[in-house]
């Protein structure tokens, strides 16, 4: 038997500029069947350049693309039956209600869960009789999530799904229609999702890639992300001691206070700085959105002005 | 019973659950027998993918902590580990070997390091006799 084909799979993606679209270089990502993975990035990082890529609405200069082991530039139709697509803005035919959008979308799937569309809607507390015209902005996004999961597609794709709604609104939604979504048939719903509102997606997600103008930084399972970096706080009775910590990512010193940020190797910081005796020294994870802003400040440090003092 | 996910930990996720698990049950917050709460609504609680509350849940059901009644749900089991007395011990052993690094790394003095544990022995016993006076 062959290994389990990925279900999305991208290779040395490049995508240039001056179409309108984020540029994308040699971008690699590779997604498994039964995940929900997060794709991270700054507005123009390339994110929405590589979810477009794998619907064949923009056409890759140079790489791979796979989405459940087949090219979408060859067979569109048959890679778009097995996934649905929200994008980060929604529109819908004005003139119809909800009901008429939902049915519309169902005419074009093989296949619809009637049961879930029902338990959503009145989850969501939407009037199936309502106007797309008169919906906000979070229904509209609602509708379009409702859409996307009856189809009970093998992918999911999600494009900023939550942005520029109320988040007391998103709160409430996001792990609701992803829920369902996994509930029938967890080992095979698979879910991209791409945002920066990344602390929204925290428990969510399994594994996540961070992008920065066009480029992957990162990839690692959010467990082991969190597990790698960590904060570390040292304070001293007199003024911190200068001493080597260059294996650490960040260094931040305040009077008797040092600040270290470690990507691994962090009882090693922990060891070197218990040999000066401090006051206090504690550690903690970061969260995602930490370790995003972490990774995207030492691309920054690379690139421009070093905005760190190292000791 | 309560769960809460720390993010800033640095445990995984699911470990939390577990970890959260055996402690109700150790204190008496979930009884022999008590359902769990069910994996969706659970995981829609803690905002945290429905499989990191599967994988808990399986893990627990594999050390013999929980049982799944096919239909019903999770359910604690009645309080027979199936580990060996000693595997039992060498599981303690490893955390308590966590907390003395931790202890150590953290400036805690070995009778400092005692007398918490004395505490939480306490803290425990009372949160037991509360949760079995409220049974009788």
């Amino acid at each position: 038997m062959n290994a389990p084909t990925s279900v999305i799979h991208i290779e040395n993606l490049t995508y240039a500029y001056g179409r309108g679209s984020e540029a994308i270089d040699n971008f690699n990502l590779r997604v498994e069947a039964g995940r929900c993975y997060g794709l991270f990035g700054r507005n123009g990082a390339g994110k929405t350049t590589a979810i477009k890529c794998l619907l064949n609405l923009l056409r890759p200069e140079r790489g791979h693309v796979r989405v459940f082991g087949i090219d979408p530039g060859k067979h569109e139709v048959e890679v778009k039956r097995r996934l649905t697509y929200v994008p980060d803005q929604v529109s819908f035919y004005p003139w119809m209600t909800i009901r008429e959008t939902l049915d519309y979308l169902a005419s074009f799937r093989e296949h619809w869960n009637a049961a879930t569309e029902q338990e959503l809607l009145r989850r969501f507390h939407l009037d199936a009789n309502r106007r797309a015209a008169a919906l906000s902005k979070g229904q509209r996004t609602q509708v379009a999530l409702i859409a996307a999961i009856c189809p009970e597609p093998d992918l999911l794709l999600l494009d900023e799904p939550t942005s520029g709604l109320d988040p007391i609104v998103r709160r409430e939604f996001i792990e609701t229609v992803i829920g369902a979504y996994q509930e029938g048939n967890p080992g095979n719903r698979t879910i991209l999702v791409s945002t920066h509102l990344i602390s929204e997606f925290e428990g969510l997600i399994d594994e996540f890639t961070i992008m920065d103008r066009g480029r992957g930084l990162i990839t690692l399972r959010a467990d082991e992300a969190r597990d790698r970096y960590k904060r570390i706080r040292a304070r001293f009775s007199q003024s911190a001691p200068e001493l080597d910590l260059s294996m650490a990512l960040h260094v931040r010193r305040a009077g008797r206070e040092l600040d270290v940020i470690v990507n691994g190797g962090g009882r090693e910081v922990m060891d070197r700085l218990l040999k000066y005796n401090p006051e206090a020294l504690t550690t903690e994870a970061l969260t995602l959105e930490e370790i995003f802003v972490a990774t995207s400040r030492d691309q920054e440090t690379l690139n421009g002005p070093a905005v760190l003092e190292n000791p | 019973m309560l769960i809460q996910i720390n993010y800033k930990s640095g445990k995984p996720v699911y470990v939390q659950v577990v970890d959260q698990v055996k402690a109700a049950s150790a204190s008496g917050a979930l009884k022999p027998g008590e359902a769990l709460p069910c994996i969706r609504p659970l995981a829609e609680e803690l905002r945290v993918n429905r499989n990191t509350i599967a994988k808990a849940y399986s893990e627990l059901e594999n050390m013999g902590v929980i049982e799944t009644i096919p239909g019903k749900g999770c359910f604690l089991k009645h309080n027979n580990s199936p580990l060996r007395k000693d595997v039992r011990r060498k599981m303690l052993i490893e955390e308590i070997d966590q907390a003395i690094v931790q202890a150590h790394h953290l400036q805690v003095s070995r009778d400092e390091f005692l007398e918490a544990v004395r505490q939480r022995l306490a803290v425990f016993d009372q949160k037991r006799r509360a949760s079995e006076d409220r049974e009788d």
